[in-house]
């Protein structure tokens, strides 16, 4: 189907010949520097994370003025953070707003997604759906603070202002393009043969969308929902600005509560970090490999 | 065969998404143009002013410095994030011990509001109270650039700073990528004696090619959407010298509430980001086939 | 079953005769989506239904900690008044003024807010902002005010606001650091400069500031512009009469040259933010701050609070009028949304918090932490107690010293206020030289119509 396939193919097929003897040791030296580059760059990326923990536990005037010095380590600012900031409400709203608007968007992104590639008319022609699609991932380029006043009056106009729909409709359309960018790219390369057998086995549309080819997607869906999540649980501009209620704040929120005019408590910045941090890395930590398994899955091409 | 379709059914499914997408997405950008050709000040209704926005923009310095910066980091993206991405995957896809827990925490710098990441490398990158100058000092190097803060090297500071924020997802789509690759062509190529390098070079990048594309594609619809970084590091500072192009309009649509001039810039910004996207998604096209 | 393809873009057809299973589907999500948005809909700004219940919109997301004055007029307000409810709210002051901005495109102000004074002139012209005029004409409140701290906020007839703090604005000194090094307090700028080539030999930071997202931060030069006539000239720089490029200012920023090249900024001022330069002060590292009454009460907590003395500012040889000048203004104002009016109830809590709010209580509660009063009241200040507070005071009401009426950045437009912050900012880190910061605030003067009531 593609040159690229065929390419593999042919590189492929040369039947591996006997084991040629390799030297060992030098193999072994090399795994140990390689080892060695590896885990030095990892600590070097992880670092500057370290050093925000690290200040976390320092006083607010340590953290400007003696940012080395490690004598007087307090949970101070954990204790300002937790006073101030009402984490689980915030907690929960994040919550809301992920789960909501990241399964309607990958329900909707999903439908699109296969009315692009998999539907076909009759005529043959795809022109609508390569028209489509490319309008879809035009998305791409938008860089949100455009959409900050519209989408105010869009939610104004709808009565959802004041709503957890005011942040999850743009929520949604936001991670629409990239959604069908990984959907579409996975979608093409799907064997018809599955839904040849389905077809003849008098499966409907809907059953074909949901029943047959959606339990497939598993990896890619899964990968798109951490994504989602991780976009949803980071999402300032927005949030700042469509929020006005205190019962509705968001995690993204509780780092610039400590940012008055003339006053910024770095300490409890820091410590809120921390705090928003933690929980995002174990969610990574636990799913990471559903991300890489649906990129694999053919999700990147 | 794929599914025969009605334009009905077809509408049917695309709908949703497409309606919020249009409204949410597009509808704005329409409305940014349309502001564009006023000098609406964000509050008042008002008057047409034809072309003036745009050319307000030719002369403006500040806009064409927030051009060059985003095109410094543009270069950092592309020149250095994309291949260290790969290099780094390569690194973590083959024999270290733990490369799966290696692979997840390389990751951790993407999954961190870049708002964050801005006040995280702020006490890093401080000339004064930064990490870095004091690391030189410690080992007596006698010159404490100014990494951010200064008149140069700010957007170089940034574009690392990007670097490192994206480091971890440019990794794991190349090693999405290099995992479907067939093993057993790296291994017959190994048994025919060819180098490490020459398998990089003559197998696995060719055959990659579609990831880079890819890759390439997303790192510049990205770099083009820079804006949380610059504020948190450098407010655009000192006086907009490193100022992006999504800085500089919030800094005149908000900051300085020239509305019109500021939807002018957002256009600007869209068009730009959209055609060097849409010019590494038909690259990529042209190169691998087209469904 | 046959179609074209090239169709029609799918939305504008509407389906007939789909399946009935995408139909349920369909409207069972959109009944889904429309009961959950308007089941929570309770808090609307445009709630109909008043209960007295108005809101405050700050510009500080934690007042209580950040603003502790109006978070306690807020709680002393809703003591005294069980009938009606004060809600204070807050974002950073970026994402406020965004927000305000936002809110006034679609009618949903909230009831009172703080804002800048640019914003609130733009918002009276496009009529968002209710006429305070009949507030203040009751039991003759607006007898408590000089008339210059309301002048300001007024466009017409119409006095869209009310001042919310007084700036009080100049240099805090470290007098333990100047004694160190045998400086006197400086007077005029040639003592100011010798004075920041001593601290400089000494290793000392002589002048703290902070430009990374607050370039605002330059009060002190603000009132040195005052210095070299700007009061007298602004209107006509803005309506085209004169210009900003002049040969006067001109002498002025090559004055903030001298103090640069003299090495009176510290290296990391671009990436401090202001509240960064600020501990630096009160850690003992700089010998002077540029900052203002509100930072009283935090100098005064911090180590070098017994040791702190406030200065309006350097006077100037080559100066131009009047050189004793303190600069003692209102800040931004506090204005209402034009939508009060159509509420009896929600009209009436805001007229009683104006009133309480600038009633002498109210003075009391500001001065308590360490804010000037914006009406004649008269404090009583424990001068041992607070004396950083006590001598801002005493600065601002120096015999033979007076007020400009505004400071020079809240008489004109957002964009050519951001553009004098830049030009100071721009000649002290030394990336503009003083005739381009003349000439970039007057190239922007031109560019953007003036806001003039």
């Amino acid at each position: 189907m593609s040159i690229d396939t065929e390419v593999k193919m042919s590189l492929a097929s040369p039947a591996a010949p006997g084991e040629t003897p390799h030297r060992p040791r030098r193999r072994r030296r090399g795994r140990i520097v390689v080892s060695a580059v590896a885990y030095l760059i990892t600590f070097v990326i992880l670092f500057p994370l370290l050093w925000i923990v690290l200040l976390s536990f320092q006083t607010n005037d340590n953290i400007l003025n003696r940012p080395f010095s490690l004598s007087d380590l307090t949970l101070a600012n954990y204790q300002q953070a937790l006073e101030t900031l009402n984490l689980l409400v915030m907690y929960k709203n994040t919550l809301i707003l992920a789960v909501v608007s990241v399964t309607i968007g990958l329900v909707i992104s999903y439908m699109a997604a296969f009315a692009l590639t998999r539907m076909i008319f009759r005529s043959g022609r795809r022109r609508t759906q390569t028209t489509l699609r490319f309008y879809f991932l035009a998305g791409l380029a938008i860089p949100v603070y455009i959409l900050l006043f519209p989408v105010y009056r869009l939610d104004i106009t709808f009565g959802l202002f004041g709503t957890y729909f005011a942040l999850i409709l743009p929520y949604i359309a936001v991670t629409i393009p990239f959604n069908i960018l990984l959907l579409t790219g996975f979608l093409r390369d799907f064997p018809e043969e599955i839904e040849q057998a389905a077809v003849m086995d008098g499966v409907g549309l809907w059953r074909m969308a949901w029943k047959v080819v959606f339990p497939l997607m598993r990896p890619v869906v899964a990968t798109l929902a951490i994504l989602n999540v991780i976009y949803v649980w980071n999402e300032f501009p927005f949030a700042v600005t469509l929020i006005n209620d205190p019962n509705m704040t968001t995690v993204s929120l509780g780092v610039s509560q400590f940012q008055g005019v003339y006053s910024v408590n770095y300490g409890a910045m820091m410590a809120s970090a921390t705090l928003v941090l933690l929980p995002q890395l174990a969610i990574y930590a636990a799913f990471q490999k559903q991300v890489i398994a649906g990129m694999t899955a053919g999700a990147v091409r | 065969m794929n599914w025969l379709t009605t334009r009905r059914h077809f509408a049917l499914m695309v709908a949703p998404a497409l309606i919020i997408y249009s409204l949410y997405m597009i509808c704005p950008i329409l409305y940014s143009l349309y502001y564009s050709f006023t000098n609406f000040d964000g509050v008042s209704a008002g008057g047409f002013a034809g072309l003036d926005n745009y050319r307000q923009m030719a002369q403006d310095d500040a806009f064409w410095t927030s051009m060059r910066n985003t095109g410094i980091i543009l270069g950092i993206a592309l020149f250095l994030l994309i291949p260290l991405g790969f290099l780094l995957a390569i690194l973590l896809s083959g024999r270290v011990k733990g490369s799966g827990a290696l692979r997840a925490l390389v990751f951790a710098p993407a999954i961190i509001a870049p708002i964050l990441v801005g006040l995280i490398w702020i006490f890093i990158l401080d000339p004064k109270i930064g990490l870095v100058n004091a690391f030189l000092l410690a080992i007596g190097v006698p010159a404490h650039p100014q990494w951010i803060g200064g008149p140069t090297l700010s957007s170089y500071s940034i574009g690392f700073v990007y670097l490192w924020q994206q480091i971890g997802f440019v990794l794991t789509i190349f090693y999405a990528g290099l995992r479907m690759l067939p093993r057993d062509v790296m291994e017959a190529s190994s048994l025919d004696g060819a180098s490490r390098w020459q398998q990089l070079r003559h197998i696995q990048i060719p055959m990659l090619r579609e990831t880079f594309g890819i890759v390439t594609a997303l790192v510049v619809t990205g770099v083009f959407k820079v804006f949380e970084l610059v504020y948190a590091l450098t407010g655009g500072g000192p006086v907009h010298l490193s100022e992006v192009m999504v800085s500089y309009m919030y800094h005149i649509t908000f900051t300085t509430q020239q509305y019109g001039y500021g939807m002018a810039l957002a256009v600007v910004v869209f068009v730009v980001g959209a055609l060097a996207s849409a010019a590494t998604f038909l690259d990529n096209r042209r190169k691998g086939e087209v469904r | 079953m046959a179609t074209s393809p090239q169709s029609a873009p799918p939305t504008s057809r509407r389906p007939s005769g789909i399946s009935r299973r995408l139909l349920l589907t369909a409207t069972a999500s959109a009944l889904f989506v429309t009961a959950t948005a308007c089941g929570s809909a309770v808090n609307t700004a445009d709630g109909s239904s008043s209960d007295g219940l108005i809101t405050l919109s700050m510009h500080n997301p934690d007042s209580k900690t950040q603003d502790p004055a109006t978070w306690q007029m807020v709680q002393e307000f809703n003591k005294q008044h069980p009938d009606m409810k004060i809600k204070l709210e807050g974002q950073p002051v970026d994402q406020h003024e965004q927000r305000m901005t936002i809110a006034a495109q679609s009618g949903t102000l909230p009831e009172i807010f703080w804002v800048y004074d640019s914003l609130a002139k733009t918002m009276v012209k496009s009529g968002d902002l209710l006429d305070l005029t009949p507030i203040l004409a009751e039991d003759n409140l607006k007898a408590k005010f000089v008339p210059s701290m309301l002048a300001g906020f007024r466009s017409g007839n119409v006095q869209y606001g009310v001042p919310y703090q007084a700036l009080v604005t100049g240099f805090y000194y470290n007098k333990a650091i100047l004694d160190e090094h045998k400086i006197a307090v400086p007077e005029t700028f040639d003592d100011l400069l010798a004075a920041v080539k001593k601290l400089k030999a000494a290793g000392v930071v002589p002048i703290t500031q902070g430009a990374n997202n607050s370039s605002f931060s330059v009060w002190a030069f603000l009132t040195m512009l005052d210095r070299f006539g700007y009061e007298a000239k602004y209107q006509d720089i803005l309506s085209g009469r004169a210009s900003y490029d002049s040969a006067d200012f001109l002498r002025l920023y090559k004055h903030v040259e001298e103090l640069a090249e003299a090495g009176a900024f510290p290296s990391n001022m671009n990436t401090q933010t202001y509240a960064q330069a600020v501990a630096s002060y009160t850690s003992g590292k700089a010998a002077f701050l540029d900052a203002g009454v509100w930072e009283a009460a935090k100098i005064q907590k911090s180590g070098v609070g017994k040791d702190t003395g406030f200065w309006a500012g350097p006077t100037f040889s080559d100066g131009v009028g009047n050189q004793k000048l303190v600069m003692n203004v209102p800040s931004a104002p506090f204005v209402v949304s034009a939508k009060v009016k159509d509420d009896k109830k929600k009209y009436a809590a805001v007229k009683a918090f104006i009133q309480f709010y600038y009633s002498d209580a109210g003075q009391k509660i500001l001065v308590d932490n360490a804010q000037p009063p914006v009406t004649t009241y008269k404090p009583s200040v424990d001068a041992t107690k607070n004396p950083v507070f006590a001598a801002v005071l005493a600065e601002a009401s120096k015999p033979g010293w007076t007020s400009p009426k505004a400071q020079p950045d809240l008489v004109v437009s957002a964009a050519t206020a951001s553009a004098m912050y830049d030009s100071f900012y721009g000649v002290m880190g030394g990336s503009l030289s003083p005739e381009e910061a003349v000439k970039n605030v007057q190239k922007t003067i031109k560019q953007v119509p003036a806001v003039t009531p």
